[in-house]
C-alpha cells in the first residue's frame, strides 16, 4: 500500500495546447488521495483540455503530469459520452465491464464478481434496472450505471466532466454521497462543476481556470471573496438542468 | 412422405461435392455471423463490403502466380486485405478524411485492379469463379482451409470478446484502460479479412459478405441481447447456407446466389414480422400505447 499522504497526481508547470493554440500555462497541482477537487471555469477555459492531459490523451507542450495510479484504476466519465445507446447491453453487464481490465479477458466472472456488482447496483439504487437495456434508461439512471462501472473498477483516480448535467435531483444526491464515500476510501476525484450548490456540497478544493492560468482556492474562500453576484453568473451559465 | 423427405433432404448428400459444400457452408455460418453482428453494432455494416473488394487484387495475384490454388489465393487475399485496411487507417489518421471515405476509395481501386489482373492472366470463366465462387467445387484442401480459418476465427473471437464488446460500446473506456487498445480493432479487421478469404471460394469475393451481414441484420429484429443476436444470426446463416444448397441442387440454379437470396428472404421476413422494430412490431405498438410504460 502506498502512503496515503503521498499525492497520486501532480501537475508540474504544465503547458497545454489544442490545435497549436495555447490553452493553459503554468498549471501546478497536487491532488491527494481522499480529496475531491472541483474544476471550475468558464466555457473554453480549458477544463476538458486539462482532463485530457491528465488522462494521457493529450501530450503537454512542456511540463509534466506525474500520476502514480495504474491505468486500469483510472476512470474518466466525459460529459458527452460516446456511449452507443442502441448497444444490446444491460445495466448489470455494463457495471460488470468495470472488472474486465483487472480481471483479464479469458476467465469468466465468478460469483464474487456478480455479488460485488449487485452490491454496487444496490448502493446506487439501480438494482431493479439490472436487466434493463441501456437504451431504455433515463439520463440519471445511465449516469448511476456508469458510476457503478467505476466502482466495479475500484478506481483510484476518477475524473468526471459535469456529472450532474441532465440528471435528476435524486441521482445528484446519490452520486454526491457515493463520490464522498469513494473519496473516504482513498480515491482521488476531480469533478468539473458549474453549479455552486453542487460545489459547496462536494468539493474539498477548487482549481479555478481563468485566462489560461489556474488558481487554487478553498471552497469557503470562493464563497466569501466572490460575492455570489460575481461567481454565480459564470458558474451557473445556463447549465442548471440538474434539478429538472 | 418419408420418401419425399429423403429425396429432398437426404439423397442430395450422396454426392461428395454436396457433402463438402454443406460442411463448408456450415463452417462459414459459424464464423461469419458473429463478425457481422459486431460490424452492425459498430455502425460499420458497409466496411465488410469494402473489405471484400479489397482482397480481390491479392486473390488475383495468387491466381496469376500459382493458378487456381486456394491456399495461395487466400494468402494473397489476406495480405492485400490487411494492407488496404492499414492504408485506409493511415490515410484517415493523416488527417482530414474519415476512415470510411478512405476505405471507399481504396476498395474501388482494389476491385478494378483485381478484375484487371484476372482478365490479364485468365479467361472470363476464371473471373466469374473468383467473383461469384462455386461452393460445389470445393475440394478437400479447400474444405480444410475453410474449416481451419473458421475455427481460428471462433477461437480468437472467444479470446477478444470482452474487449470487443467494450470497444464497441465505449471506445474511450477501453482506451483509458490500456495503451495497446488499438490491437482490438486490428485483430477484428484481421478476422474480417480472414473470413472473407475463406468465403470467396464458396460464395465469391462479392457475395461472401452476404453470409456475414444478412443474418446479422436480420437478427436485430429478433433479439435485444448480444448473445441472442449472435445465436440467431448463426442459426439463420446455417439454415440459409444448407437450404440454399438444396434449392440450387433441386432447381438447378447457381448455389452462391441461392444461399444469399435465401438469407435475403430471411431478412425481409424479419423486417416484416420480427419482434423488435419490424413492421408488425410497429403496428402492435400502435394498438397498445400503454405497453410502452415501464414504471421506474
Amino acid at each position: 500500500m502506498s502512503e496515503r499522504s503521498l499525492s497520486r497526481l501532480q501537475l508540474h508547470n504544465l503547458h497545454l495546447a489544442q490545435a497549436r493554440r495555447t490553452v493553459l500555462e503554468h498549471i501546478e497541482g497536487d491532488f491527494k488521495p481522499g480529496a475531491i477537487t472541483a474544476l471550475i471555469g468558464a466555457n473554453g477555459a480549458g477544463k476538458s483540455t486539462l482532463i485530457q492531459a491528465i488522462m494521457g490523451e493529450l501530450r503537454p507542450i512542456s511540463g509534466e503530469v506525474v500520476c502514480t495510479v495504474a491505468k486500469e484504476r483510472r476512470a474518466w466519465l466525459p460529459q458527452q459520452l460516446a456511449l452507443d445507446l442502441t448497444f444490446p447491453m444491460s445495466v448489470e453487464e455494463l457495471v460488470m465491464t468495470g472488472s474486465w481490465p483487472s480481471h483479464g479477458a479469458l476467465t469468466g466472472y465468478c460469483a464474487g464478481h456478480y455479488r460485488k456488482g449487485r452490491e454496487i447496483m444496490a448502493r446506487l439504487g439501480i438494482s431493479h434496472l439490472a436487466h434493463r437495456p441501456l437504451g431504455e434508461l433515463s439520463g440519471g439512471q445511465r449516469q448511476r450505471a456508469l458510476i457503478g462501472r467505476t466502482l466495479m473498477q475500484e478506481a483510484e483516480l476518477l475524473l468526471l466532466d459535469e456529472p450532474f448535467a441532465n440528471v435528476d435531483s435524486e441521482t445528484v444526491d446519490i452520486l454526491i454521497r457515493i463520490l464522498r464515500q469513494m473519496a473516504d476510501d482513498g480515491a482521488t476525484i476531480i469533478v468539473v462543476l458549474h453549479d455552486m450548490d453542487h460545489l459547496r456540497r462536494l468539493a474539498d478544493e477548487v482549481l479555478m481556470l481563468n485566462g489560461g492560468h489556474g488558481r487554487w482556492v478553498a471552497p469557503s474562500a470562493l464563497n466569501q471573496h466572490h460575492a455570489p453576484a460575481q461567481v454565480v453568473p459564470f458558474t451557473l451559465g445556463g447549465r442548471h438542468a440538474g434539478s429538472a | 412422405m418419408l420418401d419425399l423427405l429423403n429425396v429432398w433432404f437426404i439423397s442430395p448428400f450422396d454426392y461428395g461435392f454436396m457433402r463438402r459444400a454443406v460442411v463448408g457452408g456450415l463452417a462459414l455460418s459459424l464464423a461469419a455471423p458473429p463478425l457481422g453482428v459486431f460490424l452492425v453494432l459498430r455502425g460499420m455494416s458497409l466496411i465488410g463490403d469494402a473489405m471484400a473488394h479489397a482482397i480481390l487484387p491479392g486473390v488475383a495475384l495468387g491466381f496469376l502466380l500459382a493458378g487456381f490454388s486456394l491456399p495461395i489465393m487466400s494468402i494473397g487475399g489476406v495480405l492485400f486485405g490487411l494492407m488496404v485496411a492499414l492504408l485506409a487507417g493511415a490515410v484517415s489518421k493523416m488527417g482530414g478524411q474519415r476512415e470510411d471515405a478512405a476505405m471507399a476509395s481504396f476498395f474501388i481501386i482494389s476491385l478494378a485492379a483485381g478484375v484487371m489482373l484476372i482478365s490479364l492472366g485468365g479467361s472470363s470463366v476464371d473471373l466469374t469463379h473468383v467473383l461469384f465462387g462455386s461452393i460445389l467445387a470445393i475440394n478437400s484442401t479447400a474444405l480444410l482451409l475453410i474449416a481451419g480459418i473458421s475455427t481460428l476465427i471462433v477461437l480468437t473471437l472467444a479470446v477478444v470478446f470482452r474487449a470487443l464488446v467494450v470497444e464497441c460500446l465505449d471506445p474511450l473506456f477501453l482506451r483509458g484502460q490500456s495503451r495497446r487498445s488499438g490491437w482490438v480493432h486490428s485483430v477484428f479487421l484481421g478476422l474480417l479479412v480472414l473470413n472473407l478469404t475463406a468465403g470467396f471460394q464458396t460464395l465469391g469475393t462479392l457475395m461472401a459478405v452476404g453470409l456475414m451481414m444478412l443474418p446479422a441484420t436480420s437478427a436485430r429484429f429478433w433479439s435485444k441481447r448480444l448473445e441472442g443476436l449472435i445465436g440467431i444470426a448463426i442459426v439463420l446463416a446455417m439454415v440459409s447456407s444448407t437450404g440454399g444448397l438444396l434449392l440450387s441442387f433441386h432447381l438447378d440454379i447457381p448455389s452462391g446466389p441461392s444461399i444469399i437470396l435465401l438469407a435475403g428472404v430471411g431478412y425481409l421476413f424479419s423486417a416484416l414480422f420480427g419482434r423488435y422494430h419490424s413492421l408488425a412490431a410497429k403496428l402492435r405498438r400502435k394498438t397498445t400505447p400503454l405497453a410502452v410504460e415501464h414504471g421506474s
